[in-house]
């Protein structure tokens, strides 16, 4: 990122990977990247292009932008997958079928919404009850999420790669489950 | 987003709102959902048996309005039909008759399925050694 005659902040990557100087794999070291992360942050800090030419000052702005929307996406699993699989929300037609199980259950958790929100504060014990439910269903997602990593790094194996997507849509699923509870139960 | 009239007069006005007993051996029940969105729907049919023709048909939606208008009307279209008919009943028809705009579509898609959905559940009750299980 700096020109190795004069040591000029150049034009930083918008690629996430490339801006750590990481290989694009789904398996990383969360210390690995913390600490690159630490390193990058001082040595691309505004504060210390305040007295070099604007095109510099700019790049270091820039750079330190993209190094935190960066570090934010890679160090979480789960949006570090969506985004070297580069996941778009899926389209009607495409859509990873949710299993039936988890169906009832979000079916359920909705009765008790509609129960809680006509006035029976006794559906609210059972809504707390989904919410564990859910956040554990999320634990086991992110889990059998990480499983699968090592296994695509070293085949990128078109199988593999489907069943991460699945996960990533079912734990999109229960991310949003979790936040209507959350509203919920707020209230 | 403005919905079109037909989507709020199912919205407003929701026809066979409500549920079925699931246990009735004549009673397929679909469930399913749009895991972006987060919406459900449940739908169920009861058929005939003498005859093969649904007779009723009922559904609880939670989602967006166009779920919800989506489910209702295919409750309205499976009522007097065979399963076979109900079988034809394509998400393009529900995206016409409510003039459902791109974005809504799998709303549709979503009623589509969860017809499909019942019809198999009702297909698998009634199958040949089904009983008793």
């Amino acid at each position: 990122m700096f020109c190795p005659h004069c040591n000029a902040l150049l034009c930083p990557p918008g690629g996430y990977f490339e801006i750590f100087g990481m290989e694009p794999r789904l398996e990383i070291a969360r210390e690995d990247l913390e600490r690159r992360f630490y390193q990058l942050s001082r040595q691309l800090h505004p504060d210390r292009f305040a007295r070099r030419p604007a095109v510099e000052r700019q790049y270091s702005l820039d750079a330190a932008a993209i190094l935190n929307d960066a570090y934010r996406v890679l160090r979480d699993p789960a949006r570090r997958a969506e985004y070297l699989l580069n996941e778009v929300p899926a389209a009607a037609g495409d859509r990873p079928p949710v299993p039936a199980e988890l169906l009832e259950e979000i079916f359920e958790m909705n009765m008790a919404i509609e129960s809680l929100r006509g006035g029976d504060q006794g559906a609210r014990p059972q809504l707390a009850a989904a919410q564990e439910r859910f956040l554990s269903m999320r634990r086991e997602a992110g889990q059998a999420l990480e499983e699968l990593f090592d296994e695509f790094d070293r085949t990128h194996d078109d199988a593999v790669c489907s069943r991460i997507r699945l996960l990533l849509g079912r734990r999109r699923f229960i991310e949003n489950l979790i936040r209507d509870v959350e509203k919920e139960l707020a209230r | 987003m403005a919905y079109s009239d037909k989507v709020l007069d199912h919205y407003n006005n929701p026809r066979n709102a409500g549920s079925l007993d699931r246990n009735d051996p004549n009673v397929g029940t679909g469930m399913v959902g749009a895991p972006e969105c987060g919406d459900v729907m449940k739908l169920q049919l009861k058929v005939n048996p003498e005859s093969g023709v649904i007779e009723e048909a009922r559904f609880k939606t939670f989602g967006c309005g166009s779920a919800i208008a989506s489910s209702s009307l295919a409750t309205e279209w499976l009522k007097g039909r065979t399963i076979e008919q109900a079988l034809a009943i394509k998400n393009t028809d529900i995206v016409s008759e409510l003039s459902l705009p791109p974005v809504k579509i799998h709303c549709s898609v979503l009623a589509e399925d969860a017809i499909r959905a019942a019809i198999n559940d009702y297909k698998r009750k009634t199958a040949p050694g089904a009983e008793g299980r």
